[in-house]
């Protein structure tokens, strides 16, 4: 997993709990790469799964708080990072349809050894959309933040429905996002 | 959860975490630096050897290239040659065959050396309809632009037809509207032949009825246009036969071979012919009621040139019986030199024949001579080189120029140009038909006045 998202779960850790106690989480933990991390680097996801549950015992936050939160996090660096990303996309469900069509396309340019999750999308009715979300990785909540935050971004308002699979090769997730309002053809 | 305050110290702990995160991402970077430069290298190497591919594919392209070129030259060459040996011994056999027919022969006799001539012509328009798709496929059929009168081309046309119309029954007419009777400046020899062409082909696919040919010439956007239409009422042409009717070696049906004879290469070479002139066939025709064809050719006003007529048969043969003329005659070949001697026979003539070129420079520097004529390709001193010297000389002593004719189975307009570039008056091509070549001695001669420039194109001989 590329070190950009341990660099962005610490920050997150640090502006919510401050430094000591990041550095104390990482110092009840084991891990390979002794919690220091580089953006640039590649590091093992069960690390990332050590540091959730240490937070979540640390801050009494349940796993999958953290997970969603993070996901919101991250979705923010992202939307700093990558405007371009946003460029000419009029609503969250638009921008979501584009994650596998364009920004994973253009991550495995630069990355081409990277695992990505797919996200398979259709939209329902004038209102409902729907993804599907599969990885090897038990990041759901994650992902459930970043649609989240998504919809945010947009100032939309909707009710998310998730429905958890379980495969032999991985984790997923159907969500369901119906929307408040009248959906943009 | 309240935002927690940062302390102005930082921990060692934290310290030297930060300091192993950036010696990892020093290490990463330096191996992607690496891993970069090599797929650099690996690139410039790989461009360097596109670059040498490169260059070693043109190099042998160009080799392929001049390989084809010569061996194209070499065709040419070839073609050039076998237009040469073929025709010298054809020029033989139709001689002698015709020299044979004018001698004391039994009925039976007669027949068989008529059909020896008549054999020997067809080979010979064989062998022209081989070597203009040759030299057509190698974009080397010259085209000529020469002033001439189109009344007289066609009123020789017509000569020339009306017999073979005339034996099958067939009404058969040449007119010229009021435009077309003028000079023009083109190619007659060609459009000769796509007019003989298209003629003979009415003439042979018609049983009964008529051939009748209209000529016009029209304003074009370029100079002019010339139209000939040949109208049959033959026996036409199914629509899905018309495509492939333009097609080398194609006839209409095998059948047709073996009952009207022929190549094939006629309209293929014809239409060849219109298209190097901006010009096209078109054919119409329904199966049974007969067929049109057009020919078009692009050509060029010409003024009218003032010239005598040519002589006629009988003219010519008085003025070549009205003195012993002295003929010197440069040939290597003892079958030609024959034929010459027979198809001069009935005239008393001083003729004088020598096998090379510098035996008919020192004859014609020693001797009294009305005319020579003067073999291309002959041993130690060729034709040319022979005209060139004996020119040379006469400039020397001031002495008039004699004519001197070219013989020669050599037929490219180029090769023709250079014969009358090196001082030569005009040009008999091989085979020699008789009419043609007394017309030619007479009009040399004995020119009519205004003064008429001698043959200067090969006649097709057909």
């Amino acid at each position: 997993m590329k070190g950009v998202v341990f660099v962005e779960l610490l920050a997150m850790a640090e502006s919510l709990i401050g430094e000591e106690a990041v550095d104390d989480v990482l110092d009840s933990v084991e891990l390979a790469s002794g919690g220091a991390y580089s953006s640039v680097g590649n590091y093992p996801c069960s690390e990332l799964m050590t540091l959730v549950d240490a937070f979540s015992r640390h801050t009494g936050h349940s796993p999958t708080f953290l997970q969603i939160a993070f996901g919101k996090w991250i979705f923010g660096t992202f939307a700093k990072g990558y405007t371009e990303f946003f460029e000419g996309k009029a609503d969250a469900f638009s921008m979501l349809d584009s994650i596998e069509g364009e920004v994973h396309v253009e991550v495995r340019k630069l990355y081409p050894e990277v695992e990505l999750p797919t996200f398979t999308t259709r939209r329902i009715d004038g209102q409902t959309f729907e993804m599907v979300y599969i990885s090897e990785r038990p990041l759901v909540d994650f992902c459930q933040g970043m649609i989240e935050a998504c919809l945010e971004h947009f100032d939309e308002e909707a009710t998310i429905s998730k429905t958890e699979t379980r495969t032999e090769d991985g984790f997923g997730a159907v969500f369901q996002i119906r929307s408040a309002s009248q959906l943009a053809a | 959860m309240k935002t927690p305050t940062l302390s102005e110290q930082v921990s060692r702990r934290r310290y030297e975490r930060e300091k192993k995160a950036r010696q990892e991402a020093e290490k990463l970077l330096d191996d992607k630096s690496r891993a970069l430069w090599e797929a650099n290298q690996k690139l410039t190497s790989q461009a360097d050897a596109l670059e040498r591919t490169v260059t070693k594919r043109t190099a042998e392209l160009n080799k392929a290239m001049q390989a084809a070129q010569a061996s194209n030259q070499a065709k040419s060459i070839f073609l050039a040659s076998m237009s040469h040996e073929i025709r010298t011994p054809l020029n033989g056999v139709l001689g002698m065959a015709e020299a044979l027919s004018e001698t004391d022969l039994s009925c039976e006799q007669a027949e068989m050396a008529a059909t020896i001539v008549e054999s020997g012509g067809i080979l010979l328009s064989v062998l022209n309809d081989i070597l203009d798709v040759s030299k057509i496929e190698a974009g080397q059929m010259e085209i000529e632009n020469i002033p001439f009168d189109l009344s007289a081309l066609f009123a020789a046309t017509k000569q020339l037809y009306a017999l073979k119309a005339a034996e099958k029954n067939l009404i058969f007419d040449i007119h010229l509207s009021p435009a077309a009777q003028t000079w023009i400046t083109g190619d007659p020899v060609r459009l000769r032949q796509v007019a003989g062409n298209l003629i003979s082909n009415a003439i042979k696919f018609t049983a009964n009825g008529q051939v009748l040919v209209d000529v016009d010439l029209v304003q074009a956007d370029q100079g002019l246009k010339l139209i000939v239409r040949v109208t049959d009422s033959g026996t036409g042409i199914s629509k899905h036969k018309l495509d492939d009717l333009f097609q080398p070696f194609n006839q209409l049906d095998p059948s047709v071979n073996r009952e009207y004879g022929g190549t094939g290469l006629g309209l293929a070479i014809s239409r060849q012919i219109c298209n190097l002139m901006n010009g096209d066939i078109r054919v119409e025709s329904e199966f049974g009621t007969g067929s049109v064809f057009t020919a078009t050719f692009s050509v060029a006003p010409a003024k009218t040139v003032e010239t005598a007529l040519p002589q006629t048969d009988q003219h010519s043969q008085e003025i070549l019986a009205s003195q012993k003329w002295r003929i010197l005659v440069a040939e290597d070949n003892r079958t030609n030199q024959l034929v010459l001697s027979k198809q001069l026979k009935d005239f008393d003539l001083d003729l004088t024949f020598v096998g090379n070129g510098q035996l008919a420079v020192d004859s014609a520097l020693e001797g009294e001579y009305d005319m020579i004529l003067m073999d291309i390709n002959m041993p130690h001193m060729g034709g040319v080189d022979a005209t060139i010297n004996i020119r040379h000389h006469e400039t020397c002593l001031g002495r008039a120029a004699i004519p001197i004719i070219a013989l020669t189975a050599n037929s490219m307009t180029h090769q023709i140009t250079g014969y009358l570039a090196s001082g030569m008056n005009g040009h008999l091509s091989k085979p020699l038909k008789k009419a043609i070549l007394l017309r030619t001695l007479a009009d040399t001669l004995q020119p009519t006045t205004p003064k008429k420039a001698p043959e200067t194109k090969g006649q097709r001989g057909l």
